[in-house]
């Protein structure tokens, strides 16, 4: 018992093998809590907490053109969520995607403008896609390559890239690719460099869901998928097993560098028809909350991004209908990913308190 | 586990007796996000006799409120307009959106206000346009409006305008109270004469800053003829740190006078603390520099949006291109600090006033100024094959430029002789 004494108040414990239904029940309970939590927000805020999330939910789905202008924000999410998974999934801390997606668009956006004239439409948009997805993977490689090379730090190495690639959008608005003098505004495309509709959204919305399939099958079904895996779990081992550590990372960074670019390309020619500063507007980072919600999994990413825009998209309603700030919005968003993500904790770990002996460990 | 059902359980209860507590708190109609901001504008909303009109308009902001300046300047047209309305027995319900991107987002900002069945959307930023464009044909019975930009006149579509103000003839009003003060200090012996020098913050080399700071210039030289001045562009609207530096900077080369085309109020605090003047836009700046601030300009919207919102509530069409100055009041001067202005501005002013109502003094007279030493014969104002240079509609004539004429957003771009810019690359 002196032993008992010196045990700190709360223990963690690792916990495994958490039955199937109890993971539910702590998920759910965790997004129920959530809600509550946003309610309390709401009503500080001053408004009627039932009606807000029913405002919420109408303004997100309950009109055709609201669930397209959903969808469109939920594409790019999807998307980015989709690259950064197999980083992660190798334990590669990328947090560039932001500047992935601005390279993409940078690419894309140069031959909106000046191959307008040259290229048909269905060709120009290919060249543009593929020329994102090759700015994006190659601005990607760079951090992996000194990665590889010198085991540079990739966290800050790929968050300082975004910083550069920005300030190069902010030099062409304000520069060669300026519209009118003095507006710092590039010129919206010409429709030909513009992604078709289809059910009245952006075609991007095609790209991104065959994409899915594509990382499903890489990550799970290849032998990509697998050494990623290895590399995530042990490098070590990943290594005597034979496999070539740092060659594995620059390929899976450029892949993951490739799908942001392409996402860019989708933003800057499906959504805003032009090029500016903002082209990736965060989303290189709420999309790493996408992929962790999801645990890497490509179908559960799907539903997550989808939420996601359900949120941003009811926030906006919110406002208009409610006048309530948006920023509010943004505090339950915020409370329930943080519910979200918080509770894999209490899924993974249990709380053991002292004197608690053999009693059973609190999961909230 | 128990333990752990009975903490969630009752946490459930706290939470929805606070929700349900807080929901019926909030039965007042909130009609607008301004917290706490009493505003007896929108208490046009209270029951209406059945004759009353509601006009439904939606309001796009690149800001909000709190940025003291350009959306601030919005608000406060909004507010004096609803006011002026209800007088006419016309009640406009707001649909302000705050702090919308240029981007697809100020597209769907358009979509959901139209939506929610607004009759008028008015887009309050310049970088609006394109997307507000991409809305409009979808809602033909919605009137759009896009603040400062320029494609009604050409876009082909009949629910779509724009709007804007003479300011040009405010900054030279500032500028006659600056050319005074300076004119003071050399009578008195504090500076020479070539040592009037005017330090101008600007935001971009973009049309509507130069037209500002020209005509300020020239309302300068109007009573000061010795005076010349530098500008500073800083590469942003609103970058307080920035402005400051360049403030400061310019008063380090010898400017004594101050003025800006910039969103914040430290190219003010710069000058009163480098002991300099200056005149201010968007806001009255006098209470953050007493010492230094001597006046400011800033456009009115409030006469605009009320002509706009009845002609919609009459259901009329109005102008696709609106633009007027003092003869309507969408110009206005702030509060002339009289402490520190030069003696007889406020009779100089009225009396310059009087003279641009009246159009007997023309704010670009051809006259006034030269370009390489020759005078001004002809510019184009408009841009109508979109490679943004101007090239119809000769803009000089009757010895004048006419600036905001063809179109109302501003179109005077030329380098006049007398203004150096320091910094061209923004």
């Amino acid at each position: 018992m002196s032993h008992e004494k010196k045990t700190p108040l709360i223990r963690l414990a690792k916990r495994d093998g958490m039955e199937g239904w109890k993971v539910w029940c702590i998920r759910a309970g965790s997004i129920l809590f959530a809600l509550l939590l946003g309610a309390l927000v709401m009503a500080l805020a001053g408004a009627n907490p039932v009606t807000a999330y029913g405002t919420m939910i109408s303004g997100a789905l309950g009109k055709k053109s609201a669930i397209r202008q959903t969808v469109k924000i939920a594409v790019p999410l999807l998307g980015c969520a989709l690259a950064i998974a197999p980083c992660f999934k190798m334990r590669f801390w990328n947090i560039g995607a932001e500047g992935q997606i601005t390279a993409g668009a940078i690419a894309a956006t140069y031959f909106a403008l000046f191959w307008v004239d040259r290229l048909p439409s269905p060709v120009l948009l290919v060249v543009m896609g593929l020329a994102g997805a090759l700015a994006g993977g190659v601005w990607a490689l760079i951090p992996a390559f000194f990665k590889a090379k010198w085991n540079t730090n990739e966290t800050l190495f790929t968050l300082m890239m975004n910083y550069i690639v920005i300030g190069v959008v902010r030099w062409l608005q304000g520069g060669p690719w300026e519209g009118r003098k003095g507006s710092q505004i590039i010129p919206q495309f010409d429709s030909a460099a513009c992604l078709p509709r289809v059910l009245g959204v952006h075609c991007g919305w095609i790209i991104v869901l065959v994409l899915v399939v594509f990382m499903h099958v890489y990550m799970n079904h290849t032998k990509h998928g697998y050494e990623i895996a290895v590399i995530g779990d042990s490098i070590n081992t990943a290594r005597y097993a034979g496999m070539n550590v740092g060659r594995v990372m620059m390929r899976t960074m450029f892949l993951s560098g490739a799908i942001s670019g392409l996402v860019g390309f989708i933003v800057a020619s499906g959504a805003n028809n032009t090029l500016y500063d903002g082209v990736a507007g965060g989303v290189g980072f709420t999309s790493i909350t996408v992929a962790w919600l999801s645990q890497l999994n490509a179908f559960a990413m799907v539903g997550i991004s989808g939420l996601l825009a359900v949120l941003s998209k009811g926030a906006e309603t919110l406002q208009t209908r409610m006048a309530v700030p948006t920023s509010i919005s943004d505090i339950i968003t915020g409370i329930l990913l943080f519910c979200m993500l918080g509770c894999e904790f209490f899924i993974n770990y249990k709380l053991i308190f002292r004197g608690a002996g053999k009693k059973e460990a609190r999961h909230e | 586990m128990k333990k752990f059902l009975a903490l969630l359980l009752s946490m459930i209860l706290a939470l929805s007796l606070a929700a349900c507590g807080g929901g019926s708190g909030e039965s007042q109609p909130a009609d607008d996000s301004q917290p706490a901001d009493s505003q007896p504008a929108d208490s046009g909303s209270e029951p209406a006799e059945p004759e009353a009109k509601t006009v439904k308009v939606g309001l796009i902001c690149i800001g909000d409120e709190n940025d003291q300046g350009y959306t601030y300047n919005f608000i406060r047209g909004k507010e004096a307009a609803t006011e002026a309305l209800a007088a006419k027995g016309i009640n406009v319900e707001w649909v302000p959106k705050w702090n919308i991107g240029e981007d697809s987002g100020c597209e769907d900002a358009n979509i959901e206000l139209a939506d929610e069945g607004c009759d008028l959307i008015i887009n309050n930023s310049f970088g609006f346009e394109p997307f507000m464009l991409k809305v409009a044909p979808d809602y033909p019975d919605i009137e759009f409006i896009s603040c400062t930009n320029q494609a009604s006149w050409g876009d082909g579509l009949e629910n779509t305008h724009n709007a804007f103000a003479n300011i040009y003839e405010g900054r030279y009003l500032a500028g006659v109270v600056a050319g005074m003060k300076l004119q003071q200090m050399i009578d008195d012996g504090e500076i020479t004469a070539d040592q009037a020098v005017i330090g101008y913050v600007g935001a971009f080399s973009f049309a509507e800053v130069i037209s500002g700071f020209t005509s300020y210039f020239l309302g300068a030289r109007s009573v000061c003829p010795s005076v010349t001045m530098k500008v500073q562009f800083v590469g942003s609207w609103s970058d307080a740190t920035e402005e400051a530096n360049a403030a400061s900077a310019l008063a380090d080369m010898g400017c004594v006078m101050i003025s800006q085309h910039s969103d914040n109020t430290t190219p003010a605090t710069t000058a009163q603390s480098k002991g300099v003047f200056h005149t201010g836009y968007n806001n009255d700046m006098i209470s953050v520099a007493p010492e230094a601030s001597l006046i400011g300009t800033r456009i009115n919207w409030a006469p605009y949006f009320e002509y706009a919102i009845e002609s919609v509530a009459n259901g009329e069409s109005f102008d696709q291109d609106w633009c007027h100055g003092m003869d309507m009041d969408a110009v206005v001067m702030t509060d002339l600090n009289e402490a520190i202005a030069a003696p007889g501005t406020a009779e100089k002013l009225a009396e310059v006033e009087e003279q641009i109502r009246s159009g007997k003094l023309q704010v670009f007279d051809t006259s006034t100024f030269t370009i390489d030493g020759k005078a001004l014969e002809s510019a184009f104002a408009l841009d109508t094959d979109g490679d943004f240079a101007p090239d119809s509609e000769e803009a000089v004539f009757d010895g004048a430029f006419h600036e905001s004429y063809f179109q109302s957003a501003p179109y005077f771009a030329l380098s006049i002789d007398g203004i150096e810019w320091l910094n061209s690359a923004f």
